[in-house]
């Protein structure tokens, strides 16, 4: 055993005896009452873990599926809707012209704030929990604009291009205020004040909107201070990330209309159908049973449709013409009107003795939520609580973070959820801090990081010690061991030329499964008389291939082939209630409620086996279609006893099972992210040769499916590295209108990712599953700048990393 | 009845075989037009040409149909995805992608699916590099690139072993490779 493994063994041994002494174990328990059938070896599971098709492809492959504006051929009374949006960053609307737009032929509806249709509540677009933890401080259409992009009237036409034409024709008139785009500037106590106070609802903790504050939130462990002031070194380093889109290639799509019993449809790209139906309720004074959300095939969200961004539109304008209406944001709306990720600087603070123990970790986020609040202080709670976890032996930790408002666009949830910007700082920090010490940055790493047994009350720093969490499953070694040998981390050849220089960075990532505490999911499955079965599942799949999971999750119960299952989601007319796909939960949350709907109907299904095997039920299994008996050999089809049940003579019932599920428990999923780069010292110009990424996320459920996100993630986080995502003009404006201008690397300009999947067990899901999605997004900037400074050694902390920076350090240096 | 934008006009349009006469606006492009008549797979992710979602054979050529003025279509035979193959008979390529998980969301697929079938009717063995170049300009936000370019690669792979089969008296490839290489642009609707 090597002194740092030495050192690791000691400091988990000292941290579950601490914990055993002051009594947390038994909030906390190591030991989970698994049921026995959730942990089958890979060799027992027959659907679980297996590249199982995806549900969907053969239709999406061939072009035959439908997405929302898909459905427009549904609808020959179709309007179709446009918005008049701010063109000042800071103002108050004065006059809106519409005469022109309302003589125009073919315009239906001009809707301004002042309109009967539009409600004047207060709210907020962002699709999360009740009571809802972001601001109320939105209107559907605004008289005092935010950002170039306020919304401030509404069109729906015959067609796409009159009501276009439409928009153009609405004059709008301005007061114009002074405004402020820099979130540091946006503090001062004399900056432009975006909210008056007592004009925002359901305000958020440590607001503060004389000062432009949308919330303050912080936590600390042990003493911060006295660390820092002590005789460990302190190290102090500042990080930059940027305003990223979401750039889903399906933009914002939503078609309303009321139906023949009076009831309001919407189908649209959601991640989030039941918040959006409450949201709507809320919004328009609607009872919720009034109200039905489809969501068809979505093409993709990414968090940016954990939103009713669009939605309240198009029912506004229905209500107003008695037709359906269909809005489809432009691309161009898409960058400067939509949703991005939080732009944010973040400070790191160590100490850290001479022998490179750390003593304490600080971190300090300044989040630039822009013109409004949605997701502004959970997104900023996620700076700390998901990378900080990593390190749960430190005794000295500390979190804050200031939330600011701006006038520029609006932000919100983006997969990784403020994880990559504190990850970037965090991991960058520890990489530079190892350097200094003169220690390999992965040994460093290897003798605090978190593992099996550890408690993170990283968690209930920020959220109360209900919210500490048990760690049961860490396959971290395994990820760095496995990503070491991939990347060939101890054989990494030069080039031959004097001037370049090849490095590699490493860096280490937690995220959570499902928000700890506050997730809802449930399904229902209804058996067949020909033994086949419909699952209604409200958990949402919006391309990440969850309706597949959930199908191998039931068909494993269940003892069929997924074919034999035909599954629903999401309508809130039909299928069980959900939060919807956001933090990572689907797998875990609404994944486990389809286990426990399926266990539910296979209790029923055993049950009538055994009347009709005249075997008792413990001495039957379901597989390949059959219920049967190991020991006698008798056997009955699924469609045998489905007839039975539906048909019989004498007794007769419905074969249905129900699951839902919910959970104080989050497992972190882990993530050893690997670059391998080549830097030009001459001119700061890199090459990055590959990009390995190592991911324990519990048991696969469909590797082939999980591979996937792991690379999508893997090239989101790349995007962060090296491009500028939405760049702003001076008053705001996204300078970013379409593709061509955003800076999304192409399929030349990503390198090959390879991803592996480290598999653990994690005894809280279904399986042994957590998630996937979002950890892989958060490594690659840290990684590239640590592969940089591997190099050449200097050291980008401001996002992107580009050739002139680099250029610009290594000049510096020279000098 | 259709949604058409400006003065409408009568084009002939050969689409996936069938010979039609559609109403254009004259505002109109191609994949508005192809998406009124059906033609759901033609894919609009963006405000035109930059995103590579709607690309479909015009005249054999590979070309973003929401950069193209629908009238310039006039008298052309165009493939859209539904051409390719079926659910049931997939097209090699859609067989491919669907094997090697390179869809999630599945918006981009169909204009990658075209590019990808226009990339091996000409260069029947590309490289990695080749297949990267081929997909430049198809925008895809879930995948990262990695798995359609191995699913490329693998359909390659699949179509030559198809092909030396029948060479060698064995079944024949299942479903003919149709158009040329990318025109590298919208084909005539933008400024590039």
């Amino acid at each position: 055993m090597s002194d740092d493994e030495t050192a690791k063994a000691d400091g988990g041994t000292a941290s579950q005896s601490e914990a055993i002494e002051d009594g947390r174990d038994e909030e906390h328990p190591l030991e989970w009452d698994e049921p026995e059938n959730n942990d089958k070896a890979p060799d027992e599971r027959d659907s679980v873990s297996h590249r199982a098709e995806k549900y969907d492809d053969r239709k999406l492959v061939t072009g035959q599926a439908k997405y929302t504006a898909d459905y427009e051929e549904r609808y020959p009374n179709l309007a179709y809707a446009a918005v008049v949006r701010s063109e000042i960053p800071h103002g108050r609307v004065t006059d809106i012209d519409t005469s022109a737009a309302e003589a125009m032929d073919g315009v239906d509806a001009v809707l301004t704030p002042e309109s009967d249709a539009v409600p004047n509540t207060k709210y907020t677009s962002a699709g999360q929990s009740y009571p809802e933890p972001s601001p109320w401080d939105m209107q559907v259409l605004n008289e005092h604009v935010r950002y170039i992009g306020d919304p401030i009237a509404a069109v729906a036409a015959e067609d796409r291009a009159t009501a276009t034409d439409a928009v153009e024709a609405i004059k709008v008139s301005y007061e114009e205020y002074d405004y402020v785009t820099d979130p540091e500037a946006a503090f001062d106590e004399d900056a432009p004040q975006l909210f008056e106070g007592g004009e925002v609802e359901n305000e958020i903790v440590g607001h503060d909107y004389d000062r432009n504050r949308m919330s303050h939130i912080g936590g600390e462990l042990g003493d911060v201070d006295s660390a820092l002031g002590g005789e460990a070194h302190v190290h102090e380093s500042e990080w930059e990330t940027i305003r990223q889109s979401h750039a889903n290639v399906e933009k914002h799509t939503s078609l309303a209309y009321t139906n023949e019993d009076d009831r309001h449809v919407l189908i649209t790209s959601t991640q989030v159908p039941n918040h959006t139906r409450r949201q709507l309720a809320h919004l328009f004074d609607i009872p919720i049973r009034d109200i039905r959300v489809q969501k068809p095939r979505v093409g993709g969200g990414f968090g940016g449709k954990q939103a009713m961004v669009v939605e309240p539109i198009p029912l506004a304008l229905s209500l107003a013409t008695d037709r359906p209406v269909l809005y489809e944001a432009s691309r161009e709306e898409e960058f400067y009107a939509m949703r991005s990720r939080h732009p944010m600087t973040v400070k790191a603070k160590t100490a850290v003795t001479d022998d490179g123990d750390i003593e304490a970790i600080d971190l300090y986020a300044l989040s630039n939520t822009g013109a409004y609040g949605s997701h502004g202080m959970t997104v900023a709670g996620n700076v700390g609580s998901k990378p900080m976890p990593l390190y749960s032996k430190v005794p000295n930790a500390r979190f804050e973070a200031d939330i600011v408002h701006t006038n520029t666009p609006q932000t919100g949830a983006m997969r990784g959820y403020g994880a990559p910007q504190g990850t970037l700082a965090l991991e960058g920090h520890l990489d530079e801090v190892a350097r200094d010490l003169g220690l390999d940055p992965i040994e460093f790493r290897r003798r605090h990081h978190m593992e099996v047994g550890d408690l993170d009350e990283i968690a209930g720093m920020m959220g109360g010690e209900g919210a500490n969490r048990r760690i049961r499953s860490c396959g971290l070694d395994e990820c760095i061991e496995r990503g070491k040998a991939a990347i060939g981390y101890d054989d990494l050849e030069q080039p031959e030329e004097d001037h370049l220089h090849r490095g590699i960075g490493m860096a280490l990532s937690a995220q959570g499964t499902g928000v700890a505490g506050d997730e809802l999911g449930a399904a229902q499955i209804m058996m067949n008389e020909d033994g086949s079965f419909h699952l209604q599942v409200g958990g949402v799949d919006i391309g990440t291939g969850a309706d597949t999971a959930f199908l191998q999750i039931a068909a494993e119960v269940l003892g069929c082939d997924e074919s034999d299952i035909v599954v629903k989601s999401s309508d809130t007319d039909v299928t069980p209630f959900d939060y919807g796909a956001y933090a990572s939960s689907t797998t875990y949350i609404s994944g486990m409620a389809v286990k426990k709907a399926a266990e539910d109907a296979k209790a029923r299904i055993l049950d009538w086996g055994s009347k009709l095997l005249e075997e008792p039920v413990e001495e039957l299994e379901t597989g390949d279609g059959t219920v049967y008996s190991e020991a006698s050999g008798k056997s009955v089809t699924l469609e045998d006893i489905g007839y039975e049940a539906a048909y019989g003579d004498d007794e007769r019932e419905h074969i249905l099972g129900k699951g839902t599920h919910c959970t104080e428990e989050s497992p972190p999923p882990f993530a050893a992210q690997f670059a391998d780069v080549t830097v030009d010292e001459t001119t700061g110009e890199f090459d990055v040769h590959k990009l390995v990424v190592a991911v324990d996320c519990g048991v696969a459920i469909n590797p082939g499916m999980a591979e996937g996100q792991i690379e999508g993630a893997n090239h989101m986080s790349y995007e962060m590295a090296v491009s500028d995502g939405i760049t702003l003009d001076d008053e705001g404006r996204a300078e970013v209108t379409d593709f061509d201008e955003y800076g999304l690397p192409s399929a030349t300009e990503t390198p090959p990712i390879e991803s592996i999947l480290v598999e653990t067990h994690e005894p809280t899901g279904p399986f042994g599953a957590k998630s996937v999605a979002e950890v892989p997004t958060n490594t690659v900037p840290p990684a590239l700048s640590n592969a940089v400074r591997d190099a050449v050694g200097v050291r980008i902390r401001e996002m992107p990393i580009t050739a002139e920076k680099i250029e610009s350090k290594l000049d510096e240096r020279e000098a | 009845m259709p949604k058409t934008g400006g003065n409408s006009v009568d084009i002939e349009l050969t689409i996936n075989g069938e010979r039609a006469t559609v109403e254009a606006g004259s505002a109109d492009d191609l994949a508005t037009v192809l998406r009124q008549h059906g033609y759901i797979g033609v894919k609009c992710g963006c405000d035109g040409g930059t995103c590579g979602a709607s690309k479909v054979f015009v005249d054999g050529e590979v070309v973003m149909a929401c950069g193209m003025a629908a009238e310039d279509a006039d008298g052309s035979e165009i493939q859209t995805v539904a051409a390719l193959g079926t659910q049931d008979d997939l097209h090699p390529v859609q067989q491919a992608f669907v094997d090697n998980f390179a869809v999630q969301c599945g918006f981009c697929i169909p204009g990658m699916v075209i590019q990808a079938v226009a990339l091996l009717d000409s260069n029947p063995d590309p490289t990695e590099q080749e297949v990267r170049e081929a997909l430049d300009d198809n925008v895809c936000r879930c995948t990262g690139y990695q798995k359609p370019v191995e699913a490329v690669l693998d359909a390659a792979e699949r179509i030559q072993g198809a092909q030396s089969v029948a060479a060698d008296g064995g079944q024949s490839v299942s479903a003919p490779l149709r158009g040329s290489e990318s025109t590298g642009c919208c084909g005539g609707g933008c400024d590039e």
